[in-house]
C-alpha cells in the first residue's frame, strides 16, 4: 500500500517518470502528456494524487514512460521540487550547466 | 591485423558469439518497446547486457577486461560517446567506461560498433561474475613477479556466460595482481588473487575471499596460500558453487559472498570448498599448462628496445625542465627494462570531474599509445590511465602532448588524485553529489607544488552506503549521507586498500556539504604541523591516533 503523502503547507504533488524510448526525465501535464520541463508539470492536491497517479501508471506502456511516481514540489511558477534529488532530476546534473534542462526546448 | 599488446585477441568464435548475443538483445530491446515485455522483465535483460536506466539517462557500462585495450578500441569508445552521448565517457573502479546519455533504441546499434572491435558490456551488471580487473601495471613493472594478464583472460573466459553463475545471489568480483605490492585491493574484492612463482618455477595463487566494501565494509581473508595453476579453475569453481548454494538471498544486503564468510567463518567455508573439490571432477577444470600457452599465444610482447643513453637523456630532461621532473616524480612507475618507463595519466585535473575524459581527450590518448606505447592503453580502478611502455627518452614528448589536452596533471597518488563514484548528480542510488566535493577538493589543493609538499594521501568520495568511490578504503573517505533532504558527508581516516588493507574510522558527526572541505583542509594542516620526518598521512595518523585529526576536522564545529 502506497505510504500517505504528507505536505507542508505551500506544497503540492507531480507525477514524473522517465522516457521509455531515451530514459529521459519527464512530468506529467494537464492532458495526459508528458514535458521534460518540470514548469509545465500538472500541480496535484495530495487527496487527488492517488487515483491520478493509479491512472497514469496503468497508460504509462502506451505514453511511453516507465517508472511513474509522484513528489512534493513547492507550488511556485515554476514548481520547485523539494529534495536535493528531485532538483537534480528537474534540472539536470549540477556539475554540467550546459545540459540544463531550460535550455532544451 | 596484427595481434594486440597486452589483451587477448579475439577470433572468429568470439566474433560470431558477440554477433548473436546483440540480435539476441535487439529482440528484446524492440519486445520491451512494443510493450510484449514488462519493464519488470526487461530490467534484468537490459542489465545482463549493461545497460541501467539512471537519474537522467540510460547509462551503458561497456566492459574493459582487466583494464586493457587497444587505441582502436579506445578510438571507437571516443566515437561512441560522440555520436551517441554527449562528447564524454566516465571512467570507472572497475576499469571500465561508462556512457550516460545513451538512449535504449540506439543500443543495440552501439553494441554492433563496439562488436567491431571486440569489446561488449556484457557483465558489467547484474548478479554474475563481473569483469576481471588486474594490476595496471600487468607485465610491465619492475617489482612484478607473475604478469596475471593471461590469467586474468584465462579468468574471463572461464566466467563469461558460466551457465551456473549467472544468477549468482549477488554481484561477484574477481581481481587478480602478480606484485608483492598490492595494486589491486585484492584484499578487498569477492575474491582476490595474488599469484606469485612457486618452487619450480610455475605460477602458484594466494587467494583471498569475502572482502568488500558496500554497507558491511569487510577484509578479506586467505582462503589457501599457494594454490597450484592446474587447479585454479576448479578452487574458484568451487568457490562459487558454495557461494551459490548458501548465500543469502532473502536479503540483498545481505547476500554478497562476505556476509557468508563472516557467518560460518573462513575455516568453515575452507571445509566447504575443499569438500566440494572432494566431489569434482578435477580433470574438466584443470588448466593444463598447453591451454596457458594457448592462451597466452593470444596476447603480443611488445619489442622492448631503447637507446643506450634513454636513461641519461631523460635525466638531462629532468634536471632542464621542474615542471616535467614533478610529473615524472608522481606519475611514473619502474619499468621491467631499463630503457623504459611506466607513465600514469592522471584523469583528476584541478577542479575537474574525477574519471571522465571528452572524446577529443580519448581520441588523443589513442595516438598518443600508437606514437609511444605500442597502441596499448590501460585503465586504473583509480580512474585514471596508464601508458605501460614509454622509453625513457621519449617520455617528455608524450608529456608535452598530454599537455596539449589537458592530461598532464602532476598528481597520481596526491591529495588531487581523487576517486568519485557518478553520485547524485548521476545515480540513482545516490543520496549525495560526489563529483562537487571532488571539484571543490580539487580547486582547494590545485597547486601541484603543495600536492608533493602533502605527499602520499587518497581521498575517496561515494555518494552513498554502497561504496562505489571506495570511501572505506580511503586514507581520508567521505560518505555523502542525506539528512532531510540536504547533503551531508561523513568523515573517514585510515583506509587503505593495499598490503595493509585497512577499513576507515568514522571521525564523528556528519558535515554539512559547505563545511566539508574546510574540515579536510584542516585535517591536512594537522598532519603538516605534527608530521615527523619521512612520515606520510597514514604514518602520522598511526602514530598520533585519531584524536588530533577529529579535534582538527570538528574545531568550529
Amino acid at each position: 500500500m502506497k505510504r500517505p503523502v504528507r505536505l507542508e503547507p505551500g506544497q503540492k504533488l507531480v507525477l514524473t517518470a522517465n522516457r521509455l524510448l531515451d530514459g529521459r526525465i519527464v512530468w506529467w501535464c494537464e492532458g495526459g502528456t508528458w514535458d521534460l520541463h518540470i514548469g509545465r508539470a500538472a500541480l496535484l492536491d495530495a487527496d487527488e494524487a492517488e487515483a491520478v497517479l493509479a491512472r497514469v501508471v496503468a497508460e504509462a506502456q502506451r505514453d511511453g514512460v516507465v517508472g511513474v511516481y509522484d513528489t512534493a514540489v513547492q507550488a511556485a511558477v515554476p514548481p520547485e521540487p523539494v529534495t536535493v534529488r528531485e532538483k537534480i532530476r528537474a534540472h539536470g546534473p549540477t556539475v554540467h550547466p550546459e545540459f540544463a534542462v531550460e535550455t532544451e526546448q | 591485423m596484427s595481434i594486440p599488446v597486452g589483451h587477448y585477441q579475439y577470433d572468429r568464435v568470439d566474433r560470431d558469439f558477440l554477433q548473436a548475443r546483440i540480435a539476441e538483445f535487439e529482440g528484446q530491446v524492440n519486445r520491451r518497446l512494443d510493450g510484449t515485455l514488462s519493464e519488470d522483465e526487461f530490467k534484468p535483460l537490459r542489465l545482463m547486457n549493461g545497460l541501467y536506466l539512471q537519474l537522467h539517462a540510460y547509462m551503458l557500462r561497456v566492459a574493459i577486461p582487466y583494464g586493457i585495450l587497444d587505441s582502436r578500441q579506445l578510438r571507437k569508445l571516443g566515437e561512441i560517446a560522440r555520436r551517441y552521448d554527449r562528447d564524454y565517457g566516465h571512467f570507472t573502479t572497475r576499469q571500465n567506461i561508462q556512457f550516460n546519455w545513451i538512449r535504449l533504441e540506439d543500443t543495440p546499434d552501439i553494441l554492433r560498433e563496439l562488436a567491431e572491435v571486440d569489446m561488449h558490456a556484457i557483465q558489467t551488471s547484474g548478479n554474475c561474475i563481473r569483469n576481471v580487473t588486474a594490476d595496471e601495471y600487468a607485465g610491465a613493472a619492475a617489482d612484478e613477479l607473475v604478469d596475471p594478464r593471461v590469467h586474468a583472460e584465462v579468468l574471463r573466459q572461464w566466467s563469461t556466460l558460466h551457465p551456473e553463475f549467472t544468477f549468482l545471489p549477488r554481484k561477484f568480483k574477481i581481481a587478480i595482481s602478480g606484485s608483492p605490492n598490492d595494486r589491486v585491493a585484492a584484499r578487498f574484492h569477492d575474491i582476490g588473487i595474488l599469484a606469485r612463482p612457486g618452487e619450480d618455477g610455475a605460477p602458484v595463487f594466494r587467494i583471498f575471499v569475502g572482502g568488500g566494501l558496500g554497507r558491511t565494509p569487510v577484509i578479506g581473508e586467505e582462503l589457501f596460500d599457494s594454490v597450484r595453476e592446474e587447479h585454479l579453475l576448479a578452487t574458484l569453481e568451487a568457490i562459487l558453487r558454495v557461494y551459490n548454494a548458501h548465500g543469502r538471498r532473502d536479503n540483498i544486503y545481505k547476500a554478497r559472498i562476505k556476509i557468508l564468510v563472516q557467518a560460518i567463518g573462513v575455516e568453515a567455508y575452507r571445509e566447504a570448498v575443499e569438500a566440494e573439490l572432494g566431489q569434482m571432477e578435477l580433470d574438466r577444470y584443470r588448466l593444463t599448462p598447453e591451454a596457458v600457452a594457448a592462451i597466452r599465444a593470444r596476447f603480443a610482447v611488445p619489442l622492448l628496445e631503447a637507446p643506450d643513453d634513454a636513461d641519461a637523456v631523460l635525466t638531462q630532461q629532468r634536471r632542464d625542465d621542474p615542471l616535467f621532473d614533478r610529473w615524472v616524480r608522481s606519475n611514473t612507475h619502474v619499468h621491467r627494462d631499463p630503457g623504459h618507463i611506466i607513465a600514469t595519466i592522471s584523469l583528476k585535473p584541478a577542479g575537474g570531474i574525477p574519471g571522465d575524459a571528452t572524446s577529443a581527450q580519448i581520441g588523443r590518448l589513442a595516438d598518443l599509445a600508437d606514437a609511444y606505447s605500442f597502441g596499448e592503453i590501460r585503465i586504473t580502478h583509480l580512474q585514471n590511465v596508464v601508458l605501460g611502455h614509454v622509453r625513457k627518452d621519449r617520455l617528455r614528448d608524450l608529456w608535452l602532448g598530454l599537455s596539449e589536452v589537458g592530461l598532464a596533471e602532476a598528481n597520481i597518488g596526491l591529495i588531487g588524485d581523487i576517486v568519485a563514484c557518478p553520485g547524485l548528480d548521476y545515480c540513482a542510488l545516490a543520496n549525495a553529489r560526489s563529483i562537487p566535493i571532488a571539484q571543490k577538493l580539487g580547486a582547494r589543493f590545485a597547486d601541484t607544488a603543495l600536492q608533493a609538499e602533502i605527499g602520499a594521501l587518497r581521498i575517496n568520495i561515494s555518494g552513498c552506503i554502497n561504496a562505489c568511490g571506495h570511501h572505506h578504503a580511503g586514507h581520508i573517505g567521505l560518505l555523502g549521507v542525506d539528512k532531510r533532504g540536504e547533503e551531508f558527508f561523513q568523515l573517514t581516516v585510515g583506509g587503505q586498500a593495499e598490503n595493509g588493507a585497512a577499513i576507515g574510522t568514522i571521525l564523528g558527526a556528519a558535515l554539512p556539504e559547505d563545511e566539508t572541505v574546510d574540515a579536510i583542509a584542516r585535517l591536512v594542516d594537522c598532519y603538516l604541523g605534527r608530521r615527523e620526518n619521512g612520515e606520510t598521512f597514514l604514518d602520522t595518523l598511526t602514530r598520533l591516533g585519531h584524536e588530533p585529526f577529529r579535534e582538527a576536522a570538528y574545531e568550529t564545529v
